[in-house]
């Protein structure tokens, strides 16, 4: 094996070319870019019409305000939570699954190049691209709409700072544990059931369907630094201000350090599957 | 020194089956029942440098499976096999770099992107400087004939045209190997004959080592000189293509066509004769009796109006000789 600039340099070059195809691949769809884009809008404003209904008229309308989200704060979250959403390991992309499922796979493995690098700026690059269409048409949205129910500016500056850096940590862990789930789906025999249940688990955890902050107390110490967290709800804390920019530092720490045990658990299972892998069809 | 090596390679799959019966559906989904196929059995040959090696062999007879031992995908459960002084399964990354993979039923290409973007890319993953790239691009865009493709999507390319383009890619960084897994299939009569043309030139001109798995007895004819037969996992057969004939089908066919009507008759070292009309077709072993001897004895007592002397047809041969060994 080759080590040391030499080999990584020529791999980095592959993967960042890997990663312009295949976003240059995704801009195409740019229709199904606004199908998704209206699928979004319509979500968030049925949330935020319960959650307002939740904040003015329930028995226990101080609760939200107890856990710290103000409605405010609660609107802004909703629709920012959308925008990160579209980067979550929702499915494995169809690409790599089907040449997992077909067979492919021994074409990608005639490559001079690891194959998880390889397949990690695939996935890196389907992250991405939702966000240029289907993101920014709802983030546009956002923005326009009645007071009641915009998308505020972000509570300070740094606050805002420190979010974008935390959004692409959050980019990393979401394609980390993306890839983290096509290694386990490289054994053919599994089928698609249990990477949905872990992915779903993922996406329940990460505070896209309920922020993290509305949890049960109880449960507020681990929800904050188990994996998912880093998904939306700590950059989202960041930019509505329930997360002081001073505490940013170890919450994007939290971050990166679950996004590298990912990669390297994700890297590790896939190099022994792939010793005894079982390339399907002819 | 030979480029590839393999000796006593051995793979075996493990195969799930449905238990038989009335209940045989239900139970399968509780209980597996697993067979074990060997799917090569101690394979052993050696390829030298610039052979292009026809590797036949009936459906699941392994062919596949040699191939993929031998880019490096499978690891073999026995034998050593040493590529370019390399064992493809254990040093993957630096060995796939000097070798070349078209897959007749799989693309490497990306579907809805024009061709040049693929190569674009393969260029960055196999670290091709820039000035070699173009050069070689432009030989190979020429040779195939595949300059106004490049800018088409790939998904809007006919099968002849993509698999130029495939060829195109699987040569681009200048492998020394080069694997063909049934790549003349589905193609038309025109197509067929431009790939294969190509490729004989291409391993004339810059020596690439080809190995061929095909179902068309016509690839082997017009490309190799080597064939391997294999069945069962077995290697059945390993040597020049005449040998394959000779041994497989020593007769030769005689066609004439008679000036009028004739009954059956006899002539003196056929093999077998048919008459059908006026056209005789008598089969013969040129080693017993010589082609010349077996013309005279058919003219001196008909008029000729036109005579063919054929091989039979390699179609059947393979076909007699896979059922001859019960594959």
């Amino acid at each position: 094996m080759k080590t040391g600039k030499a080999f990584y340099m020529p791999t980095l070059k592959a993967c960042l070319s890997i990663f312009r195809i295949k976003t240059a691949q995704g801009l195409q769809y740019r229709m199904a870019g606004l199908a998704g884009a209206s699928t979004s809008i319509f979500w968030v404003l049925i949330e935020i019409t319960v959650y307002t209904i939740f904040y003015t008229y329930s028995n226990n309308k101080e609760a939200g305000q107890i856990a710290g989200l103000s409605l405010r704060q609660l609107v802004s979250y909703a629709w920012l939570a959308q925008l990160f959403f579209l980067m979550q390991p929702m499915r494995i992309d169809s690409e790599i699954l089907g040449k997992i499922t077909s067979g492919d796979v021994a074409i990608e493995m005639c490559r001079p190049i690891d194959l998880y690098f390889h397949w990690f700026s695939k996935t890196a690059a389907t992250k991405l691209t939702p966000l240029f269409w289907r993101g920014s048409i709802t983030f546009l949205v956002g923005i326009i709409m009645p007071a009641a129910y915009r998308l505020s500016l972000p509570a300070s500056f740094s606050g805002f700072i420190c979010m974008l850096i935390s959004f692409a940590s959050a980019f990393l862990l979401c394609t980390a544990f993306g890839m983290l789930v096509c290694a386990l789906r490289l054994n053919i025999k599994w089928g698609d059931g249990p990477t949905h249940i872990i992915m779903l688990m993922g996406g329940i955890l990460s505070g896209a369907y309920l922020p993290l902050q509305l949890w049960p107390e109880f449960m507020q110490s681990f929800l904050l630094v188990q994996p998912f967290a880093g998904y939306l709800d700590i950059p989202l804390r960041l930019y509505v201000g329930t997360m002081l920019p001073a505490d940013a530092y170890w919450a994007i720490g939290l971050q990166i350090t679950w996004a590298m045990i990912f990669i390297f658990t994700g890297r590790s299972l896939m190099s022994v599957r792939l010793k005894s892998i079982i390339v399907q069809g002819g | 020194m030979s480029q590839i090596e393999l000796s006593c390679i051995s793979k075996t799959f493990k195969i799930s089956q449905r238990p038989e019966g009335k209940f045989g559906m239900l139970r399968g989904a509780f209980v597996r029942e697993s067979k074990i196929i060997r799917a090569l059995d101690e394979i052993t040959f050696e390829i030298n440098e610039g052979e292009l090696v026809g590797y036949i062999g009936p459906n699941g007879a392994g062919k596949s499976t040699t191939v993929k031992i031998m880019s490096g995908i499978l690891t073999p459960d026995e034998g050593k096999c040493i590529i370019l002084n390399r064992i493809p399964w254990k040093e993957r990354v630096e060995h796939v770099s000097c070798i070349g993979v078209v897959f007749g039923q799989r693309s490497q290409l990306w579907w809805d992107l024009p061709a040049q973007d693929s190569f674009g890319l393969l260029k960055d993953i196999y670290s091709i400087p820039y000035r070699v790239y173009k050069k070689r691009l432009a030989e190979l865009v020429e040779t195939l004939d595949i300059d106004v493709l490049l800018k088409m999507p790939v998904r809007q390319l006919s099968l002849g045209q993509r698999m130029r383009c495939e060829v195109a890619a699987a040569l681009l960084h200048s492998p020394k190997i080069l694997f063909l897994d049934e790549p003349t299939i589905g193609l038309d009569a025109v197509s067929k004959l431009a790939l294969r043309e190509f490729l004989k030139k291409e391993n004339l001109k810059n020596g690439v080592t080809m190995i061929l798995t095909t179902h068309d007895m016509d690839d082997i004819e017009t490309l190799c000189s080597r064939v391997m037969v294999i069945g069962r996992g077995k290697l059945l057969f390993d040597g020049r293509l005449d040998m394959l004939k000779e041994k497989y089908s020593p007769l030769r066919c005689i066609n004439a066509v008679l000036d009028k009507h004739i009954e059956i008759f006899s002539i003196d070292g056929a093999d077998s004769i048919k008459v059908n009309g006026n056209v005789l077709t008598v089969l013969f072993n040129p080693s017993k009796t010589a082609a010349h001897t077996m013309v005279e004895r058919i003219a001196s007592q008909f008029p000729l109006k036109d005579i063919v002397i054929e091989e039979q047809d390699i179609d059947e041969i393979i076909a007699s000789m896979y059922k001859e060994m019960c594959l």
